[in-house]
């Protein structure tokens, strides 16, 4: 029995395997298949076996009989395949039907990567208002009226006491005003400048910016944390330094810059954000005790960011929304 | 602002450093480098020239074919100038030089068939001067072939420096040398004062009177006299050229010098000119009119402070000075003002009068009280050195109230409480000795420092923390390499409009983002805009009370570049005054967050498979209840379609969500469309984000899926054309079947066969129970009593 089964096994194969037309396929279904088939003939064989020598059988007996059907389908469709395709009207190369796909603004979509990063390093994010108080603005911020730092800013003023935000700044004196240490989130949003609309500058951007606030926050924190930032956005190996700079609402304050060198161009380089330690006159402005809490902040911008990483030279391209510009990104 | 590495090299030592290392000094204080000029680098391939032949250009009557010898070849040259001439010593810029002014590479050519091996340059060409008049003509003792660097002594490296408004004490060459001492940890080398004094004093020739003592806390003036006028020398020139400066005469440019050198602005008077030997310091007149050096008449106010002779105004205080009083080549006698201003009044003065100048620059910044006298001296001294004349002994020094130093008590625990590194306590000490800051007394825990008056941003401990941090490199402190993360809940309030802005990409909206400020006429169109009170132009003069403006004007320029098929939305905060009056406080502001979708055109362009028709009110509303079902929202949400007449929409309908209107739109009305010349049409819909954020729920539930069997029945009817589907379907649901679910138009369809002014609307009906299979007999009873109601209402009747 056991031969018989190995023997039939092997014939079909071989003769299966050169199989190249219906008609040959057809003989085949015959020799092995159909019900005076060999493989049938051996189930009746198998039957009249005496029953304590069955269950040696019965498995590989079940086996031969699905391989064979399993590879006699397969060569049939096949064939059938073959033979339909000399006559279909199907042209594949037609265009596809497609549907109409959205998008981010590139500008979003380089915020919520920014975001994506620093939630991964425990900030939460809040929202303020664009239009400000003088007072959350530049007041609580350390800028003190009639001051140069004021001019750092040019300003698009409501009233003597409203304006539009110059930076999102006034969302940290929002939060560290309803909230108490440890505060650790970034505040990103729109903010106005008065400057003549050119390549370089717009009148408004975007910005995102940082602040944590706690017992033991060190400027060694500020740069470890904005060296994992850097790294996670602009890759592992970004070269960077910090340098020293002004803002009234920081002390010590810093740029931090990192070296930017297109394929083909000389390498230069190039500010990212700004960044320092809470002043203590902020903390004291709403009514955390700076000798007791530390805390660093920091800014960037996003459309800057973008031009950099994307090749971008004129900023009001983002703001003209062409369509030819949206679906590129 | 412009510093010179050769003038810096006076104050310290720098001859053993690369120019890249100045730079990494210079950045590492925080002296941000913006620019820079290497003269040698830029005047490379520039020779000494001599001019051996010259015979005119025989093709051009305005050239002329000179030879020019370098010290080791000829070369042939064509030159239009009309002064250049034989045995001329000139600038000549060789094969490879690189034009300054211009930027072009000289390259050998051939200029109306003559061959031309380089160029004669004119000042011009070599941004030495304006001077294009001629040729630079040189000294003829210079050697041919030596570098126009060395021959000019123009082998300078000229810094752009951007300085922080809080940086008063780095305005000049000598505080740049200062920071970079500390940095570098080397001396710093004073400014020479050496002179002699005639026995007759300053006093003696003038009187000094301050009357505004608040807005002048220090005068102080030194005389000088029988003073030639005349031109500087050229070492003088050379400063103030590196700098960008005119030179004008040796007086006007001694006191340039000096303010470059020390950061103090002086101004010298024609003695000669002050009526009555006076100086009286006090505020103007309201409305008092002013002639400026600059020859302008300006008007000013009791709030400017103004410098007076004995009957009139001879300066502007801390600005600039008066044409009535100024040195000219009579002058003869010498006044020399230093003085110290207070910093908020001129800076008021100088914005108010749109004038700023290198003198407003620094006093509105801080300028140092205690150096007047010192910069008066310094300056007498250069002025008699260089004009003759005597200088009359001491100043007349006006210092009513002394200004007090602050005293700052800095703990060395601090430090490494705020940098999170410690720095060696002799280390601090000696980078705040660098700095010029006193050490009075000192324990282990505690430096008792003493602010020196030119370093008006020091007030505070933590002011001296960052002078230490700073000098000693920002690369120096070491980042941690972890960090703790609070485990408070945390808080993403922009989450919302993420979602929403992902839900539309996916509905196959691309985001734009437009400018929020707009044209008057357009913003008040729109709603109850806002002034900005300084705008930059009248196209950005009030902020945006609604997005539709922002979508139509791109709409509109996606349209001229020939992109028609658009599918937009925006999502951006609109701003609104809820009164007419003043804004007082936040109460009188409507501040939001909106989004608004667009579209206009076609879903796609034609295809082989489809010919795709135009966006209409239906795409709309589909993309809203999309909208709304991608965020869960459908269920609860409602409709209310308003023929009644609105300003900016036809077809208007409005949104419902929880019963919180949350959202309105329609078809863009043409008139609207027309003003941003966009004459496709245009729908759009508005929703309240900070609303809808509002009356979103949080919770989300699953539904047990249905266990049994739907049963679906359909039946046409025929009504009048009028009837619209809600009514329709309103009346469906009367029948107050428990087993009916859901109702579906699935053809609507007119036809002459059925009569003028009639319809026919097919309905699917879906009936199913939650907890058990239906029978036949209860569902038809209640399909049956649908089809009824619906005929007895509308009179209707049942098609086949």
């Amino acid at each position: 029995m056991e031969d018989r089964i190995k023997s039939i096994q092997t014939d079909f194969d071989n003769e299966i395997a050169v199989v190249d037309d219906i008609k040959k396929l057809e003989e085949i279904r015959l020799k092995y298949l159909s019900r005076k088939g060999l493989v049938p003939l051996l189930f009746e064989d198998f039957r009249k076996l005496p029953s304590d020598e069955k269950p040696k059988y019965g498995k590989t007996l079940n086996i031969l009989k699905n391989v064979v059907q399993q590879k006699f389908d397969d060569v049939k469709n096949n064939l059938e395949m073959n033979a339909s395709g000399k006559k279909s009207t199907v042209d594949l190369t037609l265009p596809a039907r497609r549907n109409e796909v959205g998008s981010l603004h590139i500008l979003t979509q380089t915020l919520y990567e920014m975001k994506e990063i620093f939630k991964g390093l425990g900030f939460s994010v809040y929202e303020g208002p664009e239009l400000e108080s003088d007072f959350n603005n530049f007041e609580a911020l350390n800028f003190p009226a009639d001051h140069p730092a004021r001019d750092m800013q040019d300003t698009f003023f409501i009233n003597e006491n409203f304006l539009l935000r110059t930076h999102t700044s006034p969302v940290q004196v929002r939060l560290m005003k309803s909230k108490k240490p440890p505060l650790r989130a970034i505040m990103p949003g729109k903010v106005y400048r008065n400057e003549a609309i050119s390549a370089k500058s717009y009148c408004l951007f975007h910005q995102v910016e940082g602040l944590y606030v706690d017992t033991d926050v060190t400027f060694a924190e500020l740069k470890g944390t904005l060296v994992a930032f850097a790294q996670q956005f602009f890759g592992e190996n970004v070269k960077y330094r910090f340098r020293p700079s002004f803002f009234p609402f920081t002390e010590p304050s810093a740029e931090v810059d990192i070296w930017w060198e297109p394929k083909g161009k000389q390498g230069r380089w190039l500010e990212i954000l700004g960044c320092g330690m809470v002043d203590p006159n902020v903390l004291r402005n709403v009514d955390i005790d700076p000798e007791k809490y530390t805390g660093y902040a920091f800014g960037m911008g996003v459309e800057r960011t973008a031009m950099l990483r994307y090749g971008i030279t004129d900023i009001r391209t983002f703001f003209d929304n062409d369509k030819r510009f949206l679906t590129q990104f | 602002m412009k510093i010179s590495l050769n003038w810096l090299k006076q104050y310290i030592d720098l001859n053993d450093l690369s120019v890249d290392d100045v730079v990494n000094g210079l950045i590492t204080a925080g002296l941000e480098v913006d620019e820079m000029v290497n003269q040698t680098e830029l005047y490379k391939n520039f020779v000494v020239g001599f001019v051996k032949e010259k015979k005119k250009h025989p093709n051009a009557d305005k050239l002329s074919l000179c030879i020019i010898n370098d010290g080791v070849a000829d070369y042939s040259v064509v030159c239009g100038a009309p002064n250049v001439d034989k045995n001329q010593k000139i600038v000549f810029a060789k094969i490879g030089a690189v034009i300054p002014e211009g930027g072009f590479e000289i390259k050998p050519v051939k200029l109306r068939g003559e061959k031309s091996e380089g160029m004669i340059c004119s000042e011009r060409e070599l941004s030495i001067s304006d001077n294009h008049d001629g040729i630079m003509v040189l000294d003829a003792s210079l050697k041919e072939g030596t570098d126009i660097s060395e021959a000019l002594k123009m082998n300078d490296v000229i810094f752009d420096i951007d300085i922080t408004p809080n940086r008063a004490d780095a305005l000049s060459h000598f505080g740049v040398a200062r920071d970079l001492s500390a940095v570098l940890n080397r001396s710093l080398i004073e400014p020479e004062l050496k002179f002699t004094e005639e026995n007759k004093k300053s006093s003696d020739y003038a009187d000094i009177i301050i009357e505004n003592e608040v807005d002048c806390p220090r005068y102080a003036a030194k005389v000088v006299t029988g003073v030639e006028i005349k031109e500087s020398p050229e070492w003088l020139k050379t400063r103030l050229k590196s700098l960008g400066l005119r030179p004008i005469n040796n007086v006007v440019d001694v006191t340039n010098f000096v303010l470059h050198e020390l950061g103090q602005p002086l101004h010298a008077f024609d003695l000669d000119q002050l009526a009555g030997n006076k100086i009286v310091v006090k505020s103007a007149v309201n409305k008092e009119k002013f002639v400026t050096l600059d020859s302008k008449e300006r008007e000013l106010s009791a709030d400017d402070l103004l410098i007076c002779d004995g009957e009139k105004g001879v300066a502007i205080a801390g600005v600039m000075g008066g044409e009535n009083s100024e040195v000219t080549v009579n002058t003869k006698n010498i006044l020399i003002e230093s003085a110290y201003f207070r910093p908020s009044a001129v800076r008021k003065t100088a914005k108010k009068l749109g004038l700023s100048t290198d003198a407003s620059y620094r006093f509105e910044r801080g300028c140092n009280p205690d150096i007047v006298v010192f910069a008066a001296r310094r300056c007498a001294m250069l002025i008699a050195e260089l004009g003759g004349g005597n200088i009359a002994s001491g100043e007349i020094d006006v210092y009513p109230k002394e200004i007090v130093k602050k005293n700052v008590t800095l703990r060395f625990s601090r430090i490494s409480k705020i940098l999170g590194y410690s720095i060696a306590n002799e280390q601090v000490e000696n980078i705040l000795v660098k700095l010029g800051i006193n050490v009075l007394n000192k324990d282990l825990e505690t430096l008792f420092c003493e602010i020196p008056l030119f370093r008006p941003d020091i007030e505070r401990e933590i002011d001296l923390i960052e002078e230490i941090a700073r000098v000693y490199g920002y690369d120096n402190i070491p980042s941690v390499s972890k960090i703790s993360i609070t485990l408070d809940p945390k808080t993403d309030q922009s989450g919302f409009s993420e979602k929403i802005r992902y839900s539309l990409a996916s509905l196959g909206f691309r985001e734009i983002i437009t400018n929020s400020l707009l044209n008057e006429e357009t913003a008040k169109k729109f709603g109850n805009a806002i002034n900005i009170l300084n705008p930059q132009s009248y196209e950005m003069a009030n902020t945006r009370p609604s997005l539709l403006p922002g979508m139509l004007s791109t709409f509109s320029k996606n349209i001229k570049v020939r992109e028609h098929n658009l599918k937009y939305f925006e999502v951006g905060h609109i701003f609104e005054k809820k009164s007419e009056g003043e804004i007082k406080s936040f109460d009188d502001i409507f501040e939001n967050e909106f989004l608004l979708m667009g579209i206009t055109g076609k879903s796609d362009e034609d295809q082989w498979y489809t010919k795709t028709k135009n966006y209409d009110i239906y795409d709309l509303r589909g993309n809203v209840e999309d909208f709304l079902s991608k965020n869960l929202l459908d269920k609860d949400s409602r409709y209310e379609y308003n023929q009644q007449n609105n300003s900016f929409f036809d077809q208007y309908f409005e949104l419902f969500v929880r019963d919180v209107h949350v959202g309105f739109g329609g078809k863009v009305k043409t008139n609207i469309a027309e003003l941003f010349d966009i004459k496709q049409d245009v729908f759009a819909f508005n929703i309240n984000l900070d609303v809808l954020k509002q009356v979103e729920s949080k919770e989300k539930r699953f539904t047990e899926l249905l266990k049994y069997p739907k049963i679906i029945r359909d039946f046409a009817i025929v009504l009048d054309k009028s009837v619209e589907y809600g009514q329709v379907v309103k009346s469906i649901f009367a029948i107050n079947s428990k087993l009916l679910k859901n109702v579906k138009l699935f053809d609507i369809f007119e036809s002459e066969s059925l009569g003028e002014d009639k319809k026919s609307m097919a309905f699917q009906l879906e009936f199913y129970d939650e907890n058990r299979t239906l029978t036949e007999e209860e569902v038809n009873k209640d399909f049956w009593n649908a089809i009824e109601i619906v005929k007895k209402d509308f009179n209707a009747q049942l098609r086949g």
